[in-house]
């Protein structure tokens, strides 16, 4: 199982890493040991530049395409970003809105966010959740929200282990055997892979408490939704073409 | 292998003294820009069609008539022609006619254009511009290879028995190139043709562009044109040149850092090492060109955009003064000594009727046996 993270804080240690790396473990926490999750975090601070770079040349730098390539193969996604003027970031935005439009088509993804103030947790409804149903992503149920406040209150644990089970359910590998795609490099132990920012590895991050892994949710997982391809297409090197004579006849008048 | 160049004909301020030509200015540059291609030998002179400020070239026949008149060896091409808002039967008749005045020293290289609104402007819907480069190419190919046309289609009114004038020359149709940077359609277009494939990289990485060629290569050869090798493919390329390479970037780097398209984006460095900019003395120009067969493989024309972003028309010169003397000569020979056995040279309008005269005679010599 792939796991990427997407993390749109931008301070030093960030509250938004962080609530990204305890879903990230409570996911990692749940998958078999024969199969364990390989996860990558992208640090979209480290990439600012590039991603703007991206919009007005319309090519990614080397960093930012590795970036989004790895978003565009996992097998599921967490993102997280603090709220700026009542919704996600601008960085935020901005890298999905450079991502391949067909890239989050069928993917699960737990949203989340951070903020100063609980009054700002319907961006997750609001903001959040529409964005991600645009890019045809399967968005679980329960999005995690973490005001100040909640990071010396109980319940936040409860909140991304219910979230995490829900996204665990929906990754081709995940279920309650493991069964499913193979999925990562597997054989080596809890992957690390680092896409940008700081390495993240359950033994080297400082947030990550043990979460006990308790039984997945019962989410069905839903069929694979695939992107959007014709029928009739060839796939030649990385694409997909419609061979030229159906792609006429397809115009002919009837 | 052909060398050119290509020019977009924007009209921007020059970053240096603020100073903006006008727009008769700037059109009497571009084919200043062209006599002088020719007059340091290089092949190709290609002009792009654009219909919004700050660009200038809409009616690319009727410059590149002009420059016909006043040349003799350059080729007059095109970078690119609207093959989606323009009328199909229109760009046959005009690019026809240019055929015959400048003798056959013409093709073109057909594109969707980078505009939007354009579509509307000339009555077309840009929810459609694959499907109307699909179907125009389609009628503009039998426009020129069948005398009388009978055709219904999507995007136009019928045609019935429809005879496009003049006929080509020599019953030669003009080559075509299908340029694009990012639409597999316009791959596979070019490759179920057996037309050229013209990637414009000089916004682009190479592992992308190397993609796109070796897709067009690829559908050359499932459609029966030939190896993979012995497909058309041409390439872009931007350079700044100066004896000195510390002289080249600070001369250019105002320019660069205020460029339409990527200026205010990526620093020159980066796009130096990303793309295949190039900004330094002519041996570099060299250098970074050789290696574009390392990922195009042996290719067939070779475009250079050296006129924009407001640099001055002497500074321009100046640069294809260097690509006429220094740079072309010796890319000739090192693509020459390096290409493979049985690729292609780039076809001309000779080569074409050469051809079609050995296809002929090959007939003729068929229907003699069959008699006999």
């Amino acid at each position: 199982m792939r796991l990427v993270v997407v993390s749109a804080g931008l301070s030093v240690p960030s509250s938004t890493r962080l609530l990204g790396d305890r879903l990230a473990a409570a996911v990692v926490g749940r998958a078999p040991t024969g199969a364990p999750a390989e996860v990558e975090v992208v640090e979209l601070r480290d990439l600012a530049v590039e991603i703007a770079h991206h919009l007005t040349t319309g090519f990614p730098g080397p960093a930012l395409g590795a970036a989004l390539s790895a978003v565009a193969d996992a097998d599921g996604l967490i993102v997280v970003t603090p709220v700026f003027s009542a919704s996600y970031s601008g960085l935020f935005k901005s890298f999905f809105d450079v991502l391949d439009r067909d890239a989050l088509a069928g993917k699960p993804v737990l949203v989340a966010a951070t903020g100063g103030s609980a009054r700002h947790s319907l961006v997750l409804e609001h903001a959040m959740r529409p964005l991600f149903a645009y890019l045809r992503a399967v968005v679980v149920p329960t999005a995690v929200y973490a005001a100040s406040e909640d990071w010396g209150a109980e319940g936040l644990a409860e909140r991304i282990d219910r979230a995490a089970g829900e996204l665990f359910a929906l990754v081709p590998a995940g279920g309650p055997d493991g069964s499913g795609d193979e999925g990562g490099s597997g054989g080596s132990g809890a992957g690390r892979r680092v896409v940008a920012g700081a390495e993240y590895g359950t033994d080297t991050a400082p947030y990550i408490a043990p979460v006990p892994a308790p039984a997945p949710a019962a989410v069905p997982a839903p069929a694979p939704v695939p992107a959007t391809r014709r029928a009739d297409a060839v796939r030649v090197g990385g694409f997909d073409v419609v061979p030229f004579a159906d792609q006429l006849a397809a115009l002919r008048p009837r | 292998m052909q060398f050119g160049i290509f020019t977009v004909g924007d009209v921007t301020p020059d970053p240096t003294t603020g100073r903006t030509p006008s727009e008769h200015e700037r059109i009497k540059a571009m084919v200043a820009i062209a006599q002088k291609a020719e007059e340091v030998g290089l092949d190709v002179f290609a002009t792009g069609e654009h219909h919004n400020p700050p660009f200038v070239p809409s009616s690319p026949t009727t410059m590149l008539g002009w420059i016909a008149a006043r040349t003799e060896n350059l080729i007059l091409s095109t970078s690119t022609t609207l093959i989606t808002t323009n009328d199909p039967v229109k760009i046959a008749e005009d690019f026809a006619m240019l055929q015959h005045l400048a003798d056959g020293r013409m093709d073109l290289m057909m594109g969707r254009g980078n505009t939007g609104p354009v579509y509307p402007w000339f009555g077309k819907d840009i929810r459609q511009g694959i499907n109307l480069a699909v179907e125009n190419y389609a009628l503009l190919y039998r426009l020129w290879r069948e005398d009388v046309v009978t055709w219904e289609g999507k995007f136009r009114t019928p045609l019935q028995s429809f005879t496009s004038t003049p006929r080509p020359l020599d019953g030669v149709p003009p080559f075509v190139w299908h340029g694009s940077i990012r639409s597999p359609e316009i791959a596979e277009q070019a490759a179920y043709y057996g037309d050229g494939f013209f990637h414009n990289n000089i916004f682009w990485p190479a592992d992308h562009t190397k993609q796109m060629i070796e897709l067009y290569r690829s559908r050359y050869a499932h459609y029966g044109h030939g190896t993979p090798e012995q497909a058309i493919v041409g390439l872009g390329g931007q350079v700044f040149m100066r004896r000195n390479s510390q002289d080249a970037v600070r001369e250019f780097r105002p320019y660069f850092d205020n460029a339409p398209v990527y200026g205010h984006g990526p620093s020159l460095e980066d796009f130096t090492q990303q793309t295949p900019l190039t900004v330094g003395t002519p041996e570099q120009v060299i250098e970074k060109t050789l290696s574009f067969r390392d990922y195009a493989g042996d290719y067939q024309r070779q475009l250079f955009l050296v006129d924009h972003a407001g640099l001055p028309l002497k500074t321009v010169l100046e640069q294809i003064d260097m690509l006429g003397e220094e740079v072309v000569p010796v890319l000739r020979e090192e693509f020459a000594k390096r290409r493979a056995a049985g690729v292609p040279e780039a076809p001309t309008h000779a080569a074409r009727v050469a051809a079609a005269a050995a296809t002929a005679v090959g007939a003729d010599a068929d229907k003699e046996v069959s008699a006999s």
